[in-house]
């Protein structure tokens, strides 16, 4: 049995005209210590998913397992990222960092928490702004705060919803940078899911992506293996000629999966990817 | 420079304005002392604020002190009761749903219909005077605080489960700090209740203080200092109200 099982999860909610069917049949596993992407359009699918996964919301059939465990609520284990970063502004930096590993290790004394904290706060290169306020920071070390506050609880599994869809191209693939050596810092690799609407993203940083059609009754496809060494560079991604090819593949397949669905908005990425790949041959 | 000398000189004139139109009204009506003739009789207990004459015959300072202690021990006995109670109404849809026609309709009553209920509960006035204090300037708190706990946004509350707070945490943590400038505006709205309940409490309890004199020295055809109470009234209200907004002011810049 796989770390994490989802088995036949659906989830719809009331609407003005009846129920909306959001998911439907979702079958999804994820090994320990893979990384797995679920890449799909706008639309609330994607985040009722992770919503239930990491049991902020019940499905209404179906089955959620992490580490042979159902989940009920909240996975003592987990750390849950979220796309708007929900920092405490009442908080500085610290203190919100602080907050989450006083809760994941009560026993530990104030010193060895704010120890804890000031730690990984200074690995996300966030070390001179400690006692700064969200509202003091930029979004991208706003977002670095959330990303310290997810790993500094040490968690054995990682949800992560739209971490960077909030942030500017650049900032962006800098934190996304920072989360893969976070990642290859943490000891043993941390199980992760992680929701994203960006190709690239999940490129550079999956094992595994899984593509995600859009609510109504959204499902999820057949997951695509993404066999490119590591570490990846943004760059490596962009010239090395195998990359390109497997970036196709997984934009073919994508395409393919999207539109046996009859959705159309896979139409501009498989563009960019053929240009891609003439520009690399 | 032309709009920091409107900034000063305006108020001024409004000032004047009000008090031209005081002196002619005072040439009109015969009873109505002239701004002058209020002076001239107030000007012991203005001049000398702090001074005990008597039980009624105080500086206007005393008085107001006096005053001020009751809305004090009447407004805090009201947020005591209040502030919980608008937690809990925030929080839960049956307590809501339970509660709220109650506190619409009790919301609406005058002080002057509690205060009789208040004497025939304690027998005393001075413990009817803080009951209808708190009764009267309770509202707004329960509101506004009822009305915070709903505004938390729910990305707050996911923080505080993905986090895995215990109740106690959430409730320090993440519930009072949201809450706090939404609570603050109950208070300053409150504290206003509660200066303008105090006058109508003390007039009808003859206890010693602002609104006490006042009902005293009308009894006493003494109409220069009904004039000198209600300026004094107006002016300690008006600077409770900017004491209360500069802590809100500070809250909500959080």
């Amino acid at each position: 049995m796989a770390f994490v099982e989802v088995r036949n999860v659906s989830k719809s909610f009331p609407s003005a005209k009846g129920t909306r069917d959001v998911l439907s049949g979702i079958q999804f596993s994820v090994e320990e210590g893979e990384f797995v992407s679920i890449v799909g359009g706008m639309g609330a699918g994607k985040s009722t998913f992770m919503n239930i996964l990491s049991g902020l919301l019940k499905s209404d059939s179906g089955t959620v397992s992490i580490g042979g465990e159902a989940v009920t609520g909240i996975h003592p284990r987990a750390s849950v990222v979220f796309q708007n970063y929900s920092l405490l502004p009442w908080f500085s930096a610290l203190e919100n960092v602080r907050l989450a590993v006083g809760a994941a290790y009560p026993t530990w004394e104030r010193k060895q928490q704010i120890d804890q904290a000031t730690r990984f706060l200074e690995t996300v290169g966030l070390g001179g702004a400690l006692h700064k306020r969200p509202s003091q920071l930029s979004g991208g070390m706003r977002q670095r705060v959330a990303i310290a506050r997810a790993f500094a609880t040490e968690p054995e599994i990682l949800l992560m919803d739209e971490p960077f869809s909030a942030l500017d191209a650049l900032t962006r693939a800098t934190l996304q940078q920072e989360l893969i050596d976070l990642c290859s810092k943490a000891g043993r690799a941390v199980t992760t899911i992680m929701i994203t609407n960006n190709l690239d993203e999940a490129l550079l940083l999956s094992d595994r992506i899984v593509p995600m059609t859009r609510p109504p009754r959204a499902t999820l496809g057949t997951p695509i293996e993404v066999r490119l060494p590591r570490p990846r560079t943004a760059s490596l991604l962009m010239h090395d000629p195998s990359a390109v090819r497997i970036r196709a593949e997984v934009v073919e397949r994508l395409a393919e999966f999207v539109h046996t669905k009859k959705e159309k908005a896979a139409v501009v990425p498989i563009k960019s990817a053929r240009v891609a790949e003439e520009r690399a041959s | 420079m032309n709009d920091r000398l409107a900034r000063i000189a305006l108020p001024i004139v409004g000032i004047l304005a009000v008090v031209a139109l005081w002196a002619f009204m005072s040439t009109r009506v015969p009873d109505l002392p002239s701004p002058m003739k209020t002076w001239q009789e107030s000007k012991l207990f203005i001049m000398e604020p702090l001074v005990k004459r008597g039980e009624m015959d105080q500086g206007i300072g005393l008085l107001a002190y006096q005053s001020l202690i009751r809305v004090a021990k009447g407004f805090l006995l009201g947020a005591l009761i209040a502030t919980p109670l608008g937690f809990l109404l925030g929080l839960s849809k049956a307590f809501n749903r339970m509660f709220d026609p109650v506190i619409q309709v009790l919301r609406p009553i005058s002080p002057l219909a509690w205060l009789p209920l208040g004497l025939v509960v304690f027998q005393k006035s001075e413990p009817a005077a803080l009951f209808t204090i708190a009764l009267c300037s309770m509202w707004p708190t329960v509101i506004n605080t009822m009305a915070g706990v709903k505004a938390i946004p729910q990305e707050y509350w996911n923080v505080a489960k993905v986090l895995r707070l215990t109740g106690f945490q959430t409730f320090t943590k993440v519930l009072l700090p949201a809450t706090l400038p939404h609570m603050f505006t109950g208070y300053r709205l409150s504290l206003g209740i509660a200066w303008l309940v105090i006058v109508a409490s003390e007039m009808l309890t003859g206890t010693p203080g602002i609104g006490g004199f006042l009902w005293q020295e009308y009894n006493s055809s003494i109409y220069a200092h009904i004039l000198l109470c209600i300026l004094t009234i107006g002016i300690v209200g008006f600077l409770l109200d900017r004491m209360m907004g500069f802590v809100e002011v500070r809250l909500r810049s959080i």
